[in-house]
């Protein structure tokens, strides 16, 4: 694998794996501050910034143009590219979470804030410690669980 | 106070699955009760290759990205192994293949023998040199 732009970086079908992990880390530490103050405003910005990065793409992501601005000028080109779709996916789980995590705290419903919160917490520690996709890992699961769903309801 | 708990019971319940994940990541599972080609599904059956000692199928969904490394490492191995194909094949949109398969997440591979019998299974990224290895047979499967 080459060092240059590959073909398709202009089209934004590839980034930097290493912006989507910078972002983890920063989501971590963000649902950890909500975790423990019960902030909800906190949160309910942490929604819209998964919101952009699912629907408008990680190109647009506040994280991920923090993560160009600031942090890929002082590393090395990167040899790696990643692909647009898995970062999205995993951005559309995160913000499903908060925004109910958000729900959870702004209502007064503190164990459901805590819960969802825990949960996306848990998806982005792990992103960012290990890199691991817990949307891929869950996405056959859910699709499954749904098609269960789909069938008792007919 | 509460939120402290939680939090620190998030990670440490994330470091546990983390460093689990990555131990079972990519290690080559020999296929205890072989399942034979008549009863594999018809689209992963077309797939096999008859001329091919041992054909990886690649089990992969879109949302994936760990999907493109396996997917790299294993068209490498087929590349410079003799007698090894390697073919992908798109789940997302076909969850009860997976399911009949037995198969719970992306990317795992099922390796079939010239018979189209399944002889070993690898979740997750593989490492070149264990794929080397197990066909070698210096360091047979687990």
């Amino acid at each position: 694998m080459t060092t240059g732009e590959p073909a398709n970086a202009s089209a934004s079908h590839s980034i930097d794996p290493r912006g989507p992990r910078f972002a983890a880390w920063l989501t971590t530490v963000v649902l950890g501050v909500v975790l423990v103050t019960e902030w909800w405003p906190v949160l309910l910005a942490q929604t819209a910034v998964f919101a952009i990065g699912a629907f408008a793409g990680p190109g647009f992501a506040p994280y991920g143009v923090l993560y160009r601005r600031l942090v890929a000028p002082r590393l090395r080109p990167t040899s790696e590219w990643e692909e647009v779709a898995p970062v999205r996916f995993a951005q559309l789980v995160g913000f499903v979470f908060a925004a109910v995590g958000t729900v959870g705290f702004a209502t007064g419903v503190v164990a459901l804030g805590a819960v969802a919160t825990a949960a996306a917490l848990l998806a982005a520690f792990l992103n960012a410690a290990f890199g691991l996709c817990l949307g891929c890992e869950a996405y056959l699961l859910v699709r499954r669980l749904g098609q269960f769903g789909g069938r008792t309801a007919h | 106070m509460v939120g402290w708990w939680v939090l620190l019971g998030t990670l440490a319940g994330g470091l546990l699955l983390g460093l689990l994940a990555r131990a079972r990541n990519g290690r080559i599972r020999a296929t205890q009760q072989a399942r034979t080609a008549p009863t594999l599904p018809a689209p992963v059956r077309e797939l096999l290759d008859p001329a091919a000692e041992l054909t990886l199928v690649q089990l992969s969904s879109t949302f994936c990205a760990p999907c493109r490394q396996a997917r790299a490492v294993y068209e490498q191995f087929a590349a410079t192994a003799s007698g090894v194909r390697h073919v992908e094949l798109d789940v997302t949109e076909r969850p009860e293949l997976a399911s009949q398969l037995g198969v719970h997440r992306t990317p795992t591979t099922i390796g079939f023998d010239q018979a189209g019998a399944e002889i070993l299974r690898i979740s997750g990224v593989p490492k070149l040199s264990d794929l080397r290895a197990a066909r070698g047979g210096t360091s047979p499967v687990e």
